[in-house]
């Protein structure tokens, strides 16, 4: 059982450039767990302490929201294509005052 | 890491409008590009329940799409419809994209002031964010 795994952007420093790689396994979270064994240090970017995914981490196998299906724990279909990356996401804020008149 | 994005007046434009199609919402979206020159932009859904105050690109997909096209995310807009374009504590502790830029447009003078001189007209600003919380600017070149 295995993927493609596309790391857009942010996360590529975390597997030495690689942007698109295979990775082996039957769920979210073998599959990061095989990246791991050659990217040391990937797993940690993107499960927290408890092994869950980060809030700000957003994974798709194929076009399905890994969180809609158990998160680490959600199958992975032989031969998909999965996508890790991180949110796009900020803002002003709470609310911003109003421009000074003058 | 790069100090500099060239991103031709036309473009500025188009982030512009729509930065002032969605006011009084926060507008988003990507900058696709090559080598530090953007060629595009790509208006992007904002899907944060609070869009007056946050942003959230709810097309993640589309930097895939980039990517596959030959070319790379260069920079990612949003707007602040009221606040400097500088970027808020909410969009530090938020940035997750250390190697692309952040542009940011205000339009907090785009509309008369009362009892100003205005208007002045919107303010577009380029931003490195680290996930230290560290500001750089960025350059935006014509």
């Amino acid at each position: 059982m295995g993927a493609t795994v596309r790391l857009p952007g942010a996360l590529r420093d975390a597997t030495g450039g690689e942007t698109k790689l295979a990775a082996a396994g039957a769920t979210l979270g073998e599959l990061i767990a095989d990246i791991d064994r050659r990217h040391p240090g990937f797993a940690e970017r993107v499960l927290d302490e408890t092994g869950a995914l980060r809030s700000y981490v957003n994974v798709y196998i194929g076009e399905v929201d890994a969180r809609t299906q158990g998160g680490t724990a959600a199958p992975v279909p032989d031969g998909v294509e999965v996508m890790v990356i991180p949110a796009m996401a900020g803002g002003a804020g709470a609310a911003a005052p109003r421009p000074r008149a003058g | 890491m790069t100090r500099q994005l060239v991103l031709p007046q036309a473009l500025r434009d188009e982030i512009v409008a729509h930065a002032r199609a969605e006011a009084p919402k926060e507008c988003c979206g990507l900058i696709a590009g090559r080598e530090g020159r953007a060629t595009r932009v790509i208006r992007c859904t904002n899907a944060s329940p609070t869009p007056e105050v946050r942003y959230t690109i709810a097309e993640l997909r589309r930097v895939v799409e980039i990517e596959d096209a030959g070319e790379e995310l260069v920079a990612i807009y949003h707007s602040h419809p009221r606040s400097p374009a500088y970027p808020s504590p909410t969009d530090r502790r938020e940035a997750h994209w250390p190697d692309t830029a952040y542009v940011l447009v205000s339009l907090r003078y785009d509309a008369p002031v009362p009892g100003g001189k205005g208007p002045f007209g919107p303010e577009l600003h380029g931003y490195r964010i680290s996930d230290r919380d560290a500001v750089w600017e960025v350059a935006l070149e014509p």
